[in-house]
């Protein structure tokens, strides 16, 4: 409908005057009106383009649009053409003659304002302009109120509306009433739809947080199916360089955005610590301390985490509250690794205590199933829950497939597709039956573990000793560890360094692990390659509890522990290697010389 | 290790030579707390020693926390290059006083 035929047609047929041009100019308005609505996403401005198309088209001297809001106490006007602009003013929804049309639902012809018990004088006082009559209408559709007209005094004549006005008007503010509720809905979907739109570019950095899965024979697979668009699930693996395989699995409570930033705060978390610390217990005791510090209260994460070794199919894990991981066997029986530590998140612990437990597991070409209770607790096609010993059966029946379709049949069964799940699924599989065929194929060698393969790049075998258990012989160790750093160029300084750093390794061999006897042997090996020393010290003592040796904390200045705080101060990596086969003890600790 | 001990108006001087390591610092702990057991100020003298390890500084802050309990002092004198890195790793360079000389220490404690 053009402007000409809707608006200025007017011109020629007033309303009151009968025949089919005034009904179908009305039609026009009307029409035109919804068009602006639909058409404009400005719904401040489409009321005002609609109050001075009625106020004109009923001649009146001025009009006004008042909507309800804050839940309909009060009615604000939001648009208004005439001499008294009055557009922000606020009434209560229960005053005046707005409020009473508003109220009643009905519209009204006010002759006489200044005698209505309604009417506000007040306006008029500070405008200067001189109410007469009014002609209001409500704006409603169906129930939903959603405010009213008005128009204030009609030209020429007698000034007073006629019953003829009030129809139109009426039948105006009911279109009008239609288009701000679609333009309202209008809004609410483009908000939905933006609202849709930064969750799905959430899940998509999400799923890049994600590991790209392995290639060829990789050992170790997962899979995530988030319940909404976000999740609360995450896994990781990655590989390090002395080809120990790293990994988690965890599940942030709750499913929302909230939990998908706890799980991508935890998971990066955890991938920067996993590079450089390779104690499971004591990296999820970091996490820990990391979430207490920052969690919002009442959110925890249970957590897997863990290092895999593929040349000796061992795996140390440590569970923070999470599901069991089940380990499956080659002779097909299923053993539950059960938590021995709280969630993540939900208590400080003092530093001294902070290393949660570590599970040492030898897979020997099994494989280790770690997940999240989505898929125990996952319905089935026939509305049971999947259930450990549901979950057990599938892989069993599928143990001679790959490591990622076991996951995949198994995930297969839950997310159908065709229903909504009922919470996130998440599971990794770390299989070692490669693993345990190449070391078979090896010749049961036992290879030494990854982390001690040295072999790579030139290296040099710089001094090997082996001394008594006995204090008076470290002078001996200091004295060859000095000269052996002047021959690899250190200064002065580097080269005291390194002997106290040794110095205190080979105490804490004598004292700890021999408790003092001095019928023990050590033995000390200096290895130079690529830039960096490497010191091998080896006991035959008993094994000893990795995790009891740490450096004390530096706000303490008590005596004790200093020993290990200078070991780990002065040299760039200090790690216990798997307890040799004969027992004993082996640290590795290594100085890099730039 | 060898200690020599002497008396300056009023004040301790302990001098220690050798390495203060697993194997002496038992005894450097018996010559330090007896010392410190006088209530009377000490000055530690390391111009002899050329290496101390965690258990030699733990003999040191034992024999200063004895010290500052009676209210006496204990200051370092002399102290070598490789002493002084081995505090600083333990973060207790700061925590002692250390002078360069026996005179100096002297007048710090008088």
């Amino acid at each position: 409908m053009s402007k000409r035929h809707g608006i200025d047609a007017r011109a020629d047929t007033r309303p009151g005057e009968a025949g089919e041009d005034a009904i179908y100019d009305h039609l026009g308005l009307l029409a035109e009106m919804g068009q602006e609505f639909a058409s404009s996403l400005d719904i401040q401005a489409s009321l005002t383009r609609a109050i001075e198309h009625i106020t004109e088209y009923l001649d009146a001297e001025g009009g006004a649009l008042f909507l309800l809001e804050d839940d309909g106490r009060i009615l604000r006007c939001h648009a208004c053409i005439g001499p008294s602009e009055i557009t922000g003013l606020t009434l209560k929804s229960d005053k005046g003659i707005v409020g009473r049309c508003v109220k009643t639902n009905r519209g009204e012809i006010v002759r006489d304002a200044a005698k209505d018990p309604g009417f506000h004088s007040q306006v008029d006082a500070t405008t200067g302009f001189t109410t007469r009559s009014i002609l209001c209408a409500p704006m409603s559709v169906k129930d939903e109120r959603i405010g009213a007209i008005e128009l204030i005094n009609k030209r020429g004549g007698d000034g007073l509306f006629a019953e003829a006005d009030l129809h139109l008007l009426q039948a105006m503010s009911a279109s009008a009433a239609l288009a701000i509720l679609n333009a309202r809905m209008a809004e609410k979907l483009v908000e939905q739809e933006r609202v849709a739109r930064e969750l799905e570019l959430a899940a998509e950095i999400q799923r890049s947080l994600l590991p790209k899965p392995g290639t060829g024979e990789f050992p170790v697979a997962g899979v995530n199916h988030a319940a909404r668009t976000v999740s609360g699930d995450f896994y990781d693996f990655f590989t390090l360089e002395d080809g120990r395989i790293c990994f988690n699995l965890g599940d942030v409570s709750g499913k929302g955005m909230n939990a998908a930033l706890l799980m991508a705060k935890t998971a990066s978390v955890f991938r920067c610590l996993g590079k450089t610390l390779h104690q499971p217990g004591r990296l999820l005791g970091r996490l820990n301390a990391e979430i207490c510090e920052t969690v919002t209260r009442g959110m925890f994460v249970t957590m897997v985490g863990g290092l895999y070794d593929p040349a000796t199919g061992i795996v140390r894990l440590a569970n923070a509250g999470h599901e069991p991981p089940l380990f499956h066997d080659t002779a097909g029986a299923f053993a539950s690794l059960p938590a021995e530590a709280p969630p993540l998140g939900i208590l400080p612990l003092p530093q001294e205590q902070e290393d949660y437990p570590e599970v040492e597991l030898k897979l020997d070409g099994g494989t280790l199933y770690i997940f999240t209770d989505g898929v125990t607790e996952g319905y089935l096609a026939d509305g049971r829950e999947l259930g450990v010993g549901g979950l057990k059966t599938l892989l069993r029946e599928n143990a001679s497939a790959r490591a990622g379709d076991r996951l995949a049949s198994v995930i297969a069964r839950i997310d159908r597709g065709n229903t909504v799940l009922r919470d996130d699924l998440t599971m990794i599989a770390i299989d070692d039956r490669a693993g345990h065929a190449r070391r078979t194929a090896a010749g049961n060698a036992p290879k030494p573990p990854a982390a001690v393969r040295e072999t790579d790049g030139a290296e040099e075998v710089l001094l090997t000793v082996k001394v008594p258990s006995q204090p008076d012989r470290l002078k001996l160790i200091r004295n060859a560890v000095a000269e052996t750093a002047r021959l690899c160029g250190c200064t002065d300084d580097v080269g005291r360094d390194i002997v106290i750093a040794v110095d205190e390794a080979c105490q804490n061999v004598i004292r700890h692990a021999y408790g003092g006897s001095p019928d023990g042997e050590i033995s000390l090996e200096i290895r130079r390659r690529r830039g960096e020393l490497v010191f091998l010290l080896r006991d035959y003592a008993t094994t000893i509890d990795v995790s009891a040796v740490k450096p004390r904390d530096l706000d303490d200045v008590r005596p004790g522990g200093l020993g290990t705080h200078f070991i780990r101060e002065v040299m760039d990596e200090v790690t216990f290697l798997p307890p040799p086969k004969d027992g004993g003890n082996l640290l590795r600790m290594v100085k890099r010389l730039s | 290790m060898n200690h020599q001990l002497r008396e300056q108006d009023g004040v301790t001087i302990v001098g220690l030579s050798g390495d203060i390591d697993l194997q002496n610092s038992p005894e450097a702990r018996k010559v330090l707390l007896a010392c410190v057991d006088k209530k009377r100020p000490v000055l530690v003298d390391l111009s002899g020693v050329g290496y101390i390890d965690s258990s030699g500084v733990a003999s040191l802050v034992e024999s200063l926390q004895t010290a500052r309990k009676s209210g006496s002092k204990l200051v370092l004198v002399a102290v070598s290059d490789g002493v002084r890195r081995v505090l600083g790793l333990a973060r207790l360079d700061k925590v002692f006083t250390i002078c360069a000389t026996v005179e100096e220490g002297l007048a710090k404690v008088r």
